[in-house]
């Protein structure tokens, strides 16, 4: 339990997506300035994460690496070089299916969160989450914890992002700076204000 | 077909399927060999800067890697029974990846688990520089989890099985300028001739909170601190304190002390 | 629009990164060192290039509903083609870049090219646009690399330049500059410069400060 915990606390705060690996940035940039949008889409981003990439996990451990077809006497084939095709065809697929139960059955949440489901299927926070679960080689149960952490992680570096813009929207920025330039470096000073954390062991 | 039917949707899926697919395949088993080749040179000249065979400043060729590569013992340890083990092959053994597997892994207890593995692989792969036909260095991995990164390096000892010939970190993703000065040649230079246990046979090896003195009773045993990279320091400390501690490399290194080396005895005990 | 402005615009106009702010995310990371940003432009442009050529000769045959899935596929076989190429002849490099040529699938200015050209025009003009936004974006990654190495470490593709103190010399290398927040305050400072000098790129204020009441005035 407490390796589970460890795993979301790092995810969140040492190797934070967006402060620390810059993953997600386009997405990250262009929507922060409410921050009502952005805990929509931060909730959105918690759910794909935390669904593709236990997911890819099963997927890589049980047809993709080395020895994994095992189980169906294939125990010398290695896939692995299939590892990308297949890791972003699975996230899209996988958003384009929770888009359609959301629509059906969920259809308030859906007004909220069916917006940015397309939008993340091109978002390098999701699929850098699944490609660094693979690198690390993670069991199942810590990328459940990462998956989770990393989602997290990224929601919760744009929400704060989108609190300090809305403040800003009242500053008198110099005319180069207005938007993306003042909203990088107040995005560097949270990412360096988040490596003050690591260090902190759980 | 026209554009929107859905039998030219299928048509169209299955065709760019196939045909990248079968690109992708083709440039993996083009470059196989090349690839293949290269993770074995890698890991031969990491090696290398630990044998001694190789003079410092010279740069050898790919040729000559795997040549003196070759005229090394590589062989296969069983850590938990202290043993050499002949069933895998040493050049093609995956330490990282027996980690996680059920048969050859192992799960290390939490209180001794001093580097953040969770599991070990149960078997290790050694490296050993013979003279005359005598262990003149043995070489062993480590790996602990550093402050961002895994860590992963090799030690070399003398043949007293104690002392510290040589040390590398090939492998880290600290801090830039700050933790990652593990790698520097200038501190890494300071392991040789400390070490591990003391006379009593207490793990004493460290790396000091600041510089260590020479004359002083811990010089034999600690090397100078890493400005700023405390983290680091410890995590690499914790790491040497796991592999020759109890669950780690002791026990084989006790045995191999007792019974010595040659290479005539291949049998599947230690010797 | 003449051959020559397709390929020029992305260069400094039409900027992805600076402009559109596209195509950073993965890439930041790892601008740290010379080297691996010039692998990494390389490889985005090659990518750029070898998919919206591509695209752009299947164009009619793209059914609406399978179209976003099959450029992803296009393009994903591509990064992993590169991806094996590096693996193969750069394997130092390879070892830190490869999640990150992984992303180049997901990177916006791949798809957004994509979606903007290579759907609507020749493989000619495709081929243009591609090169000239591979090339805008690696002459941003190029500078940031550049700043952060040569600043941060005194060095420029592992060849010494500055003698570090450390090392006997006299320059004191800026270690934040080989931290990530570091790519964040580079960039801000050229969006700023070049909007600086070519003021339509600006954004809007929502909102300006009041002028002062002539009482208040000093």
């Amino acid at each position: 339990m407490s390796h589970f915990i460890d795993t979301f606390f790092r995810a969140v705060f040492l190797e934070n997506l967006a402060l620390a690996y810059f993953l997600g940035m386009c997405t990250f940039l262009a929507v922060s300035k409410k921050v009502k949008t952005t805990i929509g889409l931060g909730i959105a981003v918690i759910v794909v994460e935390a669904i593709s990439v236990p997911l890819n996990n099963l997927l890589y451990n049980f047809v993709l690496r080395d020895g994994a077809l095992a189980w169906a006497g294939l125990g010398h084939l290695n896939f692995s070089y299939l590892g990308l095709l297949t890791q972003i065809a699975v996230i899209a697929a996988m958003i384009q299916v929770l888009e359609m139960v959301l629509n059906r059955f969920f259809p308030l949440l859906y007004n909220t969160l069916g917006i940015f489901l397309p939008l993340l299927t091109v978002n390098c926070a999701i699929l850098g989450a699944s490609l660094f679960m693979v690198q690390r080689d993670l069991g199942f149960i810590d990328s459940l914890a990462y998956g989770l952490g990393a989602g997290f992680g990224w929601a919760l570096a744009i929400v704060m992002l989108a609190g300090l813009r809305e403040k800003m929207k009242y500053s008198d920025i110099p005319a180069g700076l207005e938007g993306i330039g003042i909203a990088f470096f107040t995005t560097g000073l949270i990412s360096l204000a988040f490596m003050g954390i690591a260090g902190l062991s759980f | 077909m026209h554009n929107d039917s859905p039998l030219k949707a299928f048509f169209v899926v299955v065709v760019t399927a196939i045909i990248c697919s079968s690109l992708v395949s083709a440039a993996v088993v083009i470059l196989r060999p090349i690839q293949l080749n290269n993770q074995m040179l890698d890991r031969s000249r990491n090696i290398m800067k630990l044998t001694g065979l190789v003079e410092k400043g010279v740069a050898p060729g790919d040729e000559e890697i795997l040549e003196l590569f070759r005229s090394m013992d590589v062989r296969i340890v069983d850590i938990d029974r202290a043993v050499f083990s002949n069933e895998l092959d040493p050049l093609s053994f995956d330490q990282r990846r027996a980690a996680n597997n059920p048969d050859l892994g192992v799960d290390i207890p939490a209180g001794q688990d001093l580097s953040s593995l969770g599991r070990r692989s149960r078997f290790t792969t050694v490296y050993i520089v013979l003279r005359d036909g005598e262990l003149e260095r043995l070489i062993l991995p480590v790996h602990g989890a550093g402050m961002w990164s895994m860590i992963y390096g090799y030690i070399a000892l003398e043949p007293d099985l104690n002392t510290i010939a040589a040390v590398t970190f090939y492998e880290q993703a600290e801090t830039p300028g700050i933790g990652d000065q593990i790698q520097r040649p200038e501190w890494q230079a300071q392991w040789q001739g400390r070490r591990i246990y003391d006379e009593t046979g207490e793990l004493r090896f460290a790396i000091n909170q600041g510089k260590v003195e020479p004359g002083t009773s811990t010089w034999l045993y600690e090397v100078d601190a890493l400005t700023g990279a405390t983290v680091t320091a410890d995590a690499v400390t914790s790491m040497i304190h796991y592999w020759f501690g109890s669950h780690g490399y002791r026990g084989f290194l006790d045995l191999l002390r007792e019974q010595g080396y040659a290479v005539s005895r291949i049998t599947g005990s230690t010797g | 629009m003449t051959s020559k402005e397709t390929f020029l615009k992305p260069l400094l106009k039409e900027n992805p990164v600076t402009l559109h702010v596209l195509g950073i995310c993965s890439a930041l990371a790892i601008t740290n060192s010379l080297t691996s940003s010039l692998i990494m432009s390389v490889s985005l442009t090659s990518v750029l290039v070898m998919t919206n050529v591509t695209i752009s000769l299947i164009r009619r045959h793209l059914p609406s509903s399978v179209r976003l899935i099959v450029q992803i596929t296009i393009i994903a076989s591509a990064v992993a083609i590169i991806d094996q190429l590096l693996t193969a002849y750069l394997p130092d490099a390879a070892k830190t870049l490869r999640v990150y040529i992984a992303l180049i699938v997901t990177n916006c200015i791949v798809l957004g090219r994509a979606e903007a050209c290579a759907m609507k025009r020749g493989p000619g003009a495709s081929f243009l646009d591609a090169l000239g936004n591979g090339l805008g974006f690696s002459i941003i990654l190029i500078i940031v690399a550049v700043i952060r190495e040569l600043f941060g470490n005194g060095s420029l593709m592992g060849y010494r330049i500055l003698e570090l103190v450390h090392e006997g010399g006299w320059y004191e290398p800026n270690a934040m500059l080989l931290l990530p927040p570091s790519a964040f305050f580079i960039i801000g400072f050229i969006v700023w410069v070049i909007r600086s000098w070519k003021p339509e790129q600006n954004e809007e204020a929502e909102f300006k400060p009041a002028p002062l009441p002539d009482s208040e005035k000093r």
